[in-house]
């Protein structure tokens, strides 16, 4: 059967149309994406990589939550020029526990994934809070209600770590059981300034 | 024809636009002078002034300092811009040209050639910007002037080549969309060249 | 079989008021976009409201144009011409009007909790795991409405327009119901299935084919509809058609990884995704031909129908996209225009030049018809062809030179091998590009309003009340 007639047949039959159209468009997907998805050395923990704690996590959140990954990226690529600027390359093994992923897709403003320790967390807060107080040209926006709010406002610090413990991020008992307190007087701004400060190269990848 | 070539048609080209494309298609110019009378110095036109004024105030990107070039990058650099216009200029009569048949247009490459050249004049001559080498100065007076040259198009392409301008419509987009995708391929082919090492230094 | 028919009407009610809805939700879109483009010039124009803050808006405009204004103009458009392609009635009436108002209001929430920072953090799927839900039932019920449609037609093949609505249906519930696979911890936070390098990997297979069956599978059903019907003759070549439908499908889910270059995910994924986009080049530049051809052969239509230019110009800018997205996804000129405002520039001279103008195109068509009135004003709309010209154009020049510009800045070193020019510099030389961006956007914009006025005067204006014309034998394809 050459292809027009196997056209003509499915071009008259509406489930065998559907069907060649999610078998023809799941092709890519299976050879592709899957293995992916199967291959466990993707999501492997690098050395040094470490769980979020409470406080990074709640910022992260925020993070997320303030769209912050629509104008900064968390991948630096092995370019020398990028090496040189934002400093070493990131590797699959470092977002092992970033659910989802905070990779970004457009630099408006610089990259963040070795953003750690470059600052002070006073001047990432008042940056955060005001950003032309710090840098004059920035075009970045301001987040001065991050500076009202409690970091664990809704109290969800606990549920959130069981939910990432299921998904396999190793949480103990104790660990969730100390993460309201750690978290406790604690401003948005502060979590995500302990977030951002958490943002560094593993320690391997630090001492030559 | 020759009087379509000299300045005193670009003039005219700002007051009665549509006589002179009337005019260019009562006429068939020849290709070669053409070429040599109106595409070769339209295309000077823009990389000297940007020489002048790279050379003399240095191009301002923005916030940061002037950024003055070596002169024999500056010159590389505006010899890349001639024959880049050249190369638009002609590439475009000659697509013009092939589909010509299709939309049953005029189809001497002279009258090609001689039309890219008068639509793409109002840019040319807004390139007066590049003596004043900073970015925003050189949109303010080049935009207009594409929109004046988009209309130039438009409204040019079907009174030169004599077909109605239902027609010329349709010829004008699909001319539109190939200088689209060869100003697309062009960034293409720089930046390939570029961070391949040719140009100046960047660290990929 | 005149007894059968006799009484049936096409639902076109349906099809008006999805139109309706997205002529809505392109300016409540766009108007988000205009303002989140003048954030990066004025960046205190927030004035410290939450809600107003870039991080927001930017999202709401994505989700605004893409699921408000995009999929809203496919459903309406597809329950219009799958009638009349199919010579029956939907399928369902009532399920189909439940879609249509559920998306709706899906939209309108799911923009507000956007808005408040339920943000699930994916591009293009950021709306919550409630709103996953919703949309997934939604989707489910298209589906039934559609196919149901198609199964009880009265014509034997199953016109092209069809595949590539049923294309669109079938994978974006696959990439859905993939990508939004998650634990939910409270109503506006979860956590995905997927995380890091493999989260990537299926995010962009996820995120690059919304953009290729929605955006231009979709609308590639619209134009093979509305072209036709417009130009009043046959597509040039149905077999080309075929052949570029099922090319097109079978490697746009490749093409993803192209949004990884140089990250950390493995290099045969990298790579496969550079082939295959450039392969997709070929189905693209097909049915572009098929579509100028089938102009071609009906330039004398362009004087009677402003909206066949609309059309025109459509498949010049997918030209333009569609060659310039392969060529984007080569590793060398990725390694410049990666992160930049390049992409920004491709995304907007396919929403702004080939999305909304293929749907502008076929709204000038479809309201006349639906509301049994002619156009208001031919003039207005001719000047909203300039002005979405200009825009386009305008929009795609100032990214394209805010975009390589950082790209080589970014990484261009000096005699002695360091870093020629700080981030903050190569920012605050982006201004220029990005005014002008401002200015392209309200240009666009002030397009749309035109439209917007035009047809809600031709529906104001009609001198018969609507009335769906009867089933069968009216119109083919």
């Amino acid at each position: 059967m050459n292809a027009v007639d196997l056209h003509r047949k499915l071009e008259r039959n509406s489930g065998l149309l559907i069907f060649g159209i999610l078998f023809v468009s799941a092709i890519g997907g299976l050879v592709q994406v899957l293995p992916s998805v199967l291959q466990d050395d993707l999501v492997t923990p690098g050395p040094g990589t470490q769980p979020y704690g409470p406080v990074q996590l709640a910022g992260r959140d925020l993070y997320i939550r303030e769209g912050c990954s629509t104008c900064h990226s968390q991948q630096v690529r092995p370019l020398l020029a990028e090496v040189k600027r934002y400093g070493p390359y990131s590797k699959a093994g470092e977002s092992a526990y970033d659910r989802p992923f905070l990779w970004g897709s457009k630099r408006t403003g610089p990259d963040l994934h070795r953003i750690g320790g470059k600052y002070t967390d006073v001047w990432q807060r008042m940056h955060l809070l005001d950003p032309r107080s710090v840098v004059p040209d920035s075009i970045m926006p301001g987040y001065p209600w991050l500076a009202e709010r409690a970091a664990d406002a809704d109290g969800s610090i606990q549920s959130k770590m069981r939910a990432l413990r299921r998904l396999g991020h190793p949480y103990t008992d104790a660990d969730i059981e100390a993460a309201p307190a750690a978290l406790a007087g604690l401003k948005e701004v502060d979590a995500l300034v302990a977030y951002l400060q958490a943002l560094r190269a593993p320690p391997a990848e630090i001492t030559p | 024809m020759s009087d379509a070539l000299s300045f005193a048609v670009l003039t005219r080209l700002v007051t009665q636009p549509m006589a002179v494309f009337k005019a260019l298609s009562k006429s068939t110019p020849d290709g070669h002078r053409v070429f040599f009378q109106l595409i070769v110095p339209l295309s000077l036109i823009p990389p000297v002034l940007a020489y002048v004024g790279g050379a003399t105030f240095g191009w301002r990107l923005g916030g940061g300092e002037p950024l003055m070039m070596p002169a024999r990058s500056l010159t590389l650099i505006s010899l890349a811009y001639f024959f880049a216009l050249v190369f638009g200029l002609v590439s475009s009569a000659a697509v013009s040209t092939w589909m010509a048949a299709t939309y049953g247009a005029q189809r001497a490459f002279g009258t090609h050639l001689a039309l890219a050249g008068l639509v793409a004049t109002p840019v040319i001559l807004a390139s007066a910007a590049h003596l004043a080498p900073h970015v925003f100065v050189n949109m303010l007076v080049l935009i207009p002037a594409l929109i004046w040259s988009l209309y130039l198009l438009y409204r040019g392409l079907p009174e030169a080549l004599g077909i109605p301008p239902e027609r010329g419509m349709l010829m004008a987009s699909a001319l539109a969309a190939y200088l689209l995708v060869a100003i697309v391929s062009l960034l293409g082919i720089t930046v390939v060249l570029w961070s391949g090492g040719i140009g100046p230094a960047i660290g990929v | 079989m005149a007894d059968r028919t006799s009484g049936e009407r096409y639902h076109d009610r349906v099809a008006s008021w999805l139109t309706a809805f997205a002529m809505a939700w392109s300016i409540v879109g766009m108007l988000a976009g205009v303002y989140v483009a003048a954030e990066l010039v004025w960046p205190t124009i927030d004035f410290g409201r939450e809600w107003l803050s870039y991080g927001r808006l930017r999202t709401l405009h994505t989700n605004a144009v893409i699921f408000g204004f995009g999929v809203s103009a496919l459903m309406g458009t597809a329950f219009y011409s799958v009638q009349r392609t199919c010579h029956v009635p939907l399928f369902a009436p009532r399920l189909a009007w439940f879609c249509a108002l559920a998306w709706q209001v899906g939209v309108l929430a799911g923009g507000i909790s956007l808005l408040a920072g339920w943000n699930g953090g994916k591009e293009y799927a950021e709306l919550e795991w409630p709103f996953d839900i919703a949309i997934t039932v939604v989707w489910v019920c298209f589906a039934i409405v559609f196919f149901g449609t198609i199964a009880r037609r009265r014509i034997k093949p199953i016109y092209v327009s069809n595949w590539f609505y049923g294309g669109l249906i079938i994978v974006i519930a696959m990439l859905h119901l993939v990508n939004s696979l998650a634990i939910p911890v409270t109503l506006s936070k979860s956590y995905s299935l997927f995380a890091g390098a493999q989260d990537a990997i299926v995010q962009w297979w996820y995120g690059h084919n919304a953009v290729g069956f929605l955006l231009t599978g979709g609308f590639l059903g619209m134009l093979y509809y509305f072209l036709p019907k417009h130009a009043g003759r046959p597509i040039w070549s149905y077999r080309l058609s075929i052949v570029a439908f099922w090319a097109f499908t079978y490697s746009y889910i490749w093409a993803g990884p192209h949004h990884l270059h140089y990250n950390a995910v493995p290099e045969w994924v990298q790579s496969l995704g550079m082939v295959m986009s450039l392969v997709l080049l070929a189905p693209s530049w097909a049915t572009m031909v098929n579509g100028v051809m089938t102009v071609a052969g009906a330039w004398q239509k362009l004087r009677t129908d402003p909206a066949l230019k609309f059309i025109v110009l459509s498949l010049a800018f997918y030209g333009l996209a569609t060659f310039e997205g392969p060529m984007m996804s080569i590793k060398s000129v990725n390694v410049v225009s990666h992160f930049t405002d390049w992409t920004i520039g491709h995304v907007h001279s396919g929403a702004l030049g080939w999305n909304a103008m293929i749907t502008f195109g076929a709204f000038y068509f479809l309201v006349p018809r639906l509301v049994g009135a002619s156009l208001y004003s031919v003039r207005l709309a001719n000047i909203h062809f300039w002005l979405a010209l200009a825009g386009t154009m305008l929009y795609v020049l100032a990214m394209w030179g805010a975009g390589v510009s950082q790209g080589l800045l970014w990484l261009s070193l000096d005699e002695i091998g360091e870093l020629s020019f700080s981030f903050k510099d190569i920012m605050a030389s982006m201004a220029p590009y990005y005014a002008l961006r401002l200015v392209a956007g309200i240009i666009f914009l002030a397009g749309a309003l035109l439209m917007a006025f035009n047809l809600a005067m031709t529906g104001k204006g009609r001198r018969t009340v609507a009335a769906s014309p009867p089933a069968v034998g009216v119109e083919g394809p």
